[in-house]
């Protein structure tokens, strides 16, 4: 750790510009190494240091070579399993950006929004500047007039978003993904199997990595890991496909180079994902291509549906006097007693859990039966009848695609000795968000690809003593449930979450904590955000708006750029005016800063910071070996500012025991806490010896575990799984009464109904449709490139000399009716408004399909510009895209989450010309080469 | 001795990492490429398409015609390591070997006025390092060593594939090194220079 030292470089220089007294007042901050002319000209000191790439969501484990305390070289570690010596130049930019002049190393004040004139402060200034305007606020108009946001990349920071509102006594918090990236797909898993997510567009799917090739076919649906984690799951792609074989199917509107790689591609209409989910079901249904005797037995299936609950019959509900075989006598552990058609006897027959040997019926999956009078349908014979009009022709039509590829790609995956299907995010950015990951987790257990070597459904090392479990709050972590008493424990029975409820001693926090899930904008139709502590956003837009039923004015983005990040960016513009006072923490400016911030707090690069995180079974080190003026840690100014906050008002509005990620009040504590992970007791003693501490293994046997549904537990059953009925449920029971009343995460309150959410994966229609729409004729999808995580880099001139401006790719077709020839600016326009691009005519998008990246353009503020602008207007594809605050459209959102539509959405195309103060030649990009290099190394600010 | 690399098109996925690790392990400025990634294609009929990504850089020629066309013997062979490269000592920022290059991977260097290209990362002690974009690739897509040694790691990678898979860029006799691997199940080789 570099921390604490001067370079001898640096030193020399300064010395030599401003002469001793300016190293004198770099030495009131630091300690430093005095030095001479002559040692500046010896050897040089050459360190190389483990760290991770925070570039993007996945994190590779990396080698850093520091050369006089200046960071020089990244490569890839080799130790890492998936990325090898791979980083990608995103990781690799860190060179430039951590020296960036965009970098910035002490707090500001923004003069004027929407100038970028600021005031340096010190931080002493700045936390009270913050603490004094929240609790202000607070004072005048109660907690909820404060908000935090988060999201968007780049600051490293998750969690603390979401619920440090809580800490204020306010319920609200969002990010621009959470509802359109990651909750849908993420929070489906547990929803449906208690597990991991099979999501690659992150860390969560190991399994395909591990590196046996016991996967051996893989569909990745709306993911396209070669380009958004290049150097990690794209390198694990790579190996997996051509070291070991792996098939795989690609489905996805463009010819990513994922798709170009697969063995079928299968370019979907952009928005119709729900259709051809569907027609894989009705596919492996007809042909009788699934895992019969794990539907049967493993998954809820074969259940009778009460036709007017929408739930299934419990045995008790049909024989009053039914005694369940698998009920615990002291009634702590849940397992209930389904109904089933029973072929054995052809009647109808109470269906316990057992393992399936031991089975007293032979259930039917897809049948109909007179259940208490009532005809009742399975849940098998629900979703057949939902899938039954997707032939492959009907399907081929809809979506655009040929029905052989689709026969050709589902052959493939159900022929495979073990296959699964990785999600992406491409399905969390449209009103299906809940349909989609639902279907084809169901998919897989519709196949059995669940808990097998290979498969993407896993538990990893999970392993179970008792019938499983699972809490019911953010993340299914029990923290909030533990320190609120609210919320319910799947696999627990109903009079163990009453007593422990009842029971809970604090009341009056319980009772804060159910009134702000209830205050909580958006909840009340979204019920699904509470898996992520998120509200609604474009409810709270309008809240911001109208001021009712309250007014949010004072809000703490944790993040980038929203401006670039949110849909309709137009309308949050707008209100502008309505923030009393904006604070952002960040490492760099951007749109947002330039057009709403009043107080900037700058955070560290990666190659600051400090964290931990893993690649498969091996955890490594986010080391901080490089610190530049007085950035700090992204956990320590909210830390700070609550502290302040509390001394400035007097009673304090909310209980001290919210779960509250508060943060840290140093950095020593956060690398001192971070280095105790890996066993050293500071982060001096690990930094002085990182390869005794780093990586710290937990051994392959230990970490992969397969079949642990089937492990005998304490009841002397198989395990099964940590859902209410203890079997996969692809038939999604939570979500019919997460719709009713907020269970499981309200327990024992209940918000008011809205409309059910879908059990099922069904059809669901896109918000705007091509086929239908003269006007705007064109349907648009977005994904990423490899230059670019989220909204960061912009300001990485390497990144910029290759991908200066989005490129609009446009098939020959399309192109032609527009009029427009490749490398042409053109103007693409939705009803929201219009952006520039520029044309790449490619047959990478089918006809009428048109794709190209987000942007935003920080050149836009730089000071060589005559009329600088907040650059989110130029190239932003969020200035077309809908948040439907404004829209009558019935039912814009996704039920459970939320989301509203970013891919997917109908425009035209039209010749156009190059916006102002952008920057397209590469040596325009020269601003934002590094000038920070002969900074020094500072030592920490708290 | 033919030191060279070898580039797995099965593998690449053309994220343009080579290019970038080669700019900060050279101090490449802006606008000067030493190595740069062609994308060919998409190709076929949709949705039945094909396309690869072509990263270009020195070829290493066995007859190299930069070498004959320097005045000042800039270009040269290095007689230890037998790889072509550029004394930027000599080099009078001429252009005239930039033509003559039949790949046009040669590039002026406009701030130093000297013609610049791929050194192989010669800089590096090649016992314990590999050329940059060699390490960075983030499909494990390239490889580095002598084709005259079958312990090599390039010429251990081209061994694993048939004669049908292997190609280099049109030789003029020139005599390219440089070889690329890339499947037909893959897409059908292109002649794009």
């Amino acid at each position: 750790m570099l921390g604490n030292k001067i370079s001898r470089r640096s030193f020399v220089k300064t010395a030599a510009v401003a002469g001793i007294a300016a190293a004198a007042q770099v030495s009131l901050l630091d300690s430093f190494e005095l030095t001479s002319a002559a040692y500046a000209d010896s050897e040089p000191d050459v360190k190389v240091y483990k760290t991770m790439c925070h570039g993007c969501i996945n994190y590779c484990a990396v080698k850093v070579t520091v050369k006089d305390g200046v960071a020089v070289r990244i490569v890839g570690d080799e130790d890492s399993g998936i990325n090898k010596s791979s980083v990608c130049l995103k990781g690799l930019n860190q060179l430039h950006t951590l020296y960036s002049p965009r970098h910035v190393l002490h707090p500001m004040r923004h003069i004027e929004r929407g100038t970028n004139k600021w005031e340096t402060i010190s931080w002493d200034e700045a936390i009270d500047l913050a603490a004094t305007q929240i609790t202000d606020a607070i004072k005048k108009y109660g907690p909820y007039s404060f908000f935090a946001t988060g999201g968007g990349g780049g600051a490293y920071t998750g969690g603390m978003a979401y619920d440090y509102p809580f800490g204020y006594g306010s319920p609200n918090s969002f990010e621009p993904g959470g509802a359109q990236c990651f909750m849908p797909r993420a929070n489906m898993a547990p929803l449906t199997y208690g597990g991991r997510p099979p999501s690659i567009a992150d860390s969560f799917l190991n399994e395909p990595f591990k590196g046996d090739g016991s996967t051996k076919m893989l569909v990745l649906w709306g993911a396209q890991p070669s380009i958004s984690q290049t150097a990690l799951s794209g390198r694990g792609m790579a190996d997996l496909r051509n070291g070991f074989g792996c098939k795989t199917v690609v489905v996805d509107p463009h010819f990513s180079p994922d798709a170009a790689k697969a063995d079928v591609w299968l370019p979907l209409r952009p928005g119709t994902d729900t259709a051809l989910v569907l027609c894989w079901w009705r596919y492996l249904i007809e042909n009788k291509l699934y895992d019969e005797q794990f539907v049967k037995y493993w998954t809820n299936l074969p259940f009778l549906i009460n036709p007017e609950t929408r739930l299934p019959y419990l045995a008790e509900e049909v024989w009053p006097d039914y005694v369940n075989p698998a009920a615990d006598p002291n009634e702590e552990f849940s397992t209930p007693a389904y109904v089933c058609f029973d072929n054995k006897t052809g009647a109808i027959a109470p269906f316990p859990f057992s393992a399936p040997e031991d089975s007293p019926v032979d259930p039917e999956i897809f049948c109909s039966a007179e259940v208490n009078g009532v005809e009742a349908k399975t849940a098998g014979q629900i979703y057949w009848e939902e899938a039954e009009p997707w032939t492959l022709d009907a399907t081929a039509e809809y979506c655009w695609l040929k029905a052989e590829k689709i026969e050709e790609a589902i052959k493939l995956y159900a022929e495979a000795e073990v296959a699964g299907i990785a999600h992406g995010v491409a399905t969390d950015q449209m009103r299906s968000s809940s349909e989609v990951p639902l279907g084809v987790n169901g998919l897989d257990m519709l196949m059995g690809y669940v808990n097998k070597p290979g498969s993407c459904l896993n538990l990893l090392s999970t392993q179970y003593k008792d019938r499983p479990t699972q809490w019911w709050d953010p993340f299914g972590m029990g923290r909030w449930c533990n320190a609120t008493g609210v919320g319910w424990c799947t696999g627990k029975t109903e009079k163990w979450n009453r007593e422990r409820v009842e029971n809970f001693p604090d009341k009056d926090t319980q009772a804060q904590w159910w009134q702000r899930m209830e205050d909580r904008a958006g909840l009340k139709e979204h019920k699904g955000f509470l898996w992520q502590d998120n509200c609604h956003i474009p409810t709270m837009l309008k809240y911001i708006r109208s001021g009712e039923p309250y007014k949010p004015r004072v809000w703490y983005e944790f993040s980038g750029n929203k401006l670039a990040m949110l849909g309709n960016a137009q309308s949050w513009y707008d209100i502008r005016g309505e923030i009393d006072f904006c604070i952002q923490q960040y490492p760099n400016l951007t749109s947002f800063s330039f057009e709403f911030v009043d107080l900037f707090l700058p955070t560290e690069e990666w190659l600051e910071w400090t964290g931990s995180a893993s690649i498969l079974n091996k955890k490594f080190i986010f080391a901080p070996i490089i610190h530049l003026g007085e950035t700090v840690h992204n956990e320590v100014p909210s830390r700070r500012i609550l502290a302040k906050a509390k001394e400035k008002l007097d009673p304090w509005p909310v209980s001290d025991v919210f779960p509250v990620n508060r943060g840290s009040m140093t950095e020593k504590e956060i690398q001192d806490n971070t280095a105790k992970q890996f066993g050293a007791e500071t982060m001096e003693e690990l930094m002085a010896d990182q390869d005794k501490f780093v990586p710290v293994v937990t051994p392959e046997d230990v970490y992969w575990k397969y079949y642990q549904h089937l492990d005998i537990v304490s009841d002397g059953l198989p395990a099964g799984f940590a859902t209410e009925s203890r079997k996969c449920e692809p038939y999604c029971t939570l979500l019919l009464r997460m719709s009713r009343t907020g269970f499981p995460f309200t327990y024992p309150y209940e918000l008011p109904a809205c409309q059910d959410y879908n059990p099922i994966c069904v059809n669901i229609l896109p918000v705007e449709d091509p086929t239908t729409d003269t006007e705007y004729p064109y349907v648009i999808t977005s994904g990423r490139v490899p230059y670019f995580h989220h909204g960061t880099m912009r300001h990485a001139a390497f990144s910029r000399e290759l991908y200066p401006a989005p490129k609009l790719h446009i098939n020959p077709e399309t192109a032609a009716e527009c009029g427009v020839e490749d490398g042409d600016w053109v103007k693409v326009s939705s009803r929201r408004g219009s952006i520039s691009a520029i044309a790449l005519v490619t047959k990478t998008v089918a006809p009428r399909v048109l794709w190209m990246e987000r942007f935003w353009n920080p050149e836009a503020f730089d000071d060589s510009q005559e009329n600088p602008d907040g650059g989110w207007r130029q190239c932003n594809i969020n200035v077309i895209t809908d948040n439907f605050v404004d829209s009558d459209f019935d039912h814009p959102y996704n039920g459970p989450y939320g989301s509203y539509t970013l891919r997917g959405f109908t425009v035209k195309v039209e010749k156009g010309e190059k916006p102002a103060n952008i920057w397209i030649e590469p040596k325009e990009f020269e601003p934002f080469l590094p000038t920070l290099t002969g900074e020094p190394n500072t030592g920490v600010v708290f | 001795m033919k030191k060279c690399l070898v580039i797995n098109l099965d593998r690449c996925t053309g994220c343009d990492t080579c290019v970038v690790s080669c700019k900060f392990e050279n101090k490449i400025p802006l606008g000067v490429y030493w190595n740069r990634v062609i994308p060919v294609g998409p190709f076929g009929d949709f949705p039945d398409l094909q396309q690869y990504w072509l990263p270009a850089q020195c070829q290493q020629c066995e007859n190299a015609p930069c070498i004959e066309v320097c005045p000042t013997g800039a270009s040269y062979r290095d007689e230890n390591s037998n790889v072509v490269l550029i004394d930027k000592e000599k080099c009078i920022g001429c252009q005239t070997c930039i033509p003559a290059c039949p790949y046009g991977v040669r590039m002026l260097n406009v701030d130093a006025n000297i013609v610049e290209k791929c050194t192989l990362c010669n800089h590096l002690d090649e016992t314990k390092e590999k050329p940059a974009c060699v390490v960075t690739c983030c499909s494990g897509a390239r490889f580095y060593g002598d084709l005259d040694d079958p312990e090599s790691d390039a010429s251990k990678e081209l061994a694993k594939y048939d004669e049908s898979c292997i190609h280099s860029l049109p030789d003029i006799g020139n005599g390219p090194t440089t070889r690329y691997i890339l499947s037909p199940s893959i897409a059908e080789w292109q002649d794009v220079f």
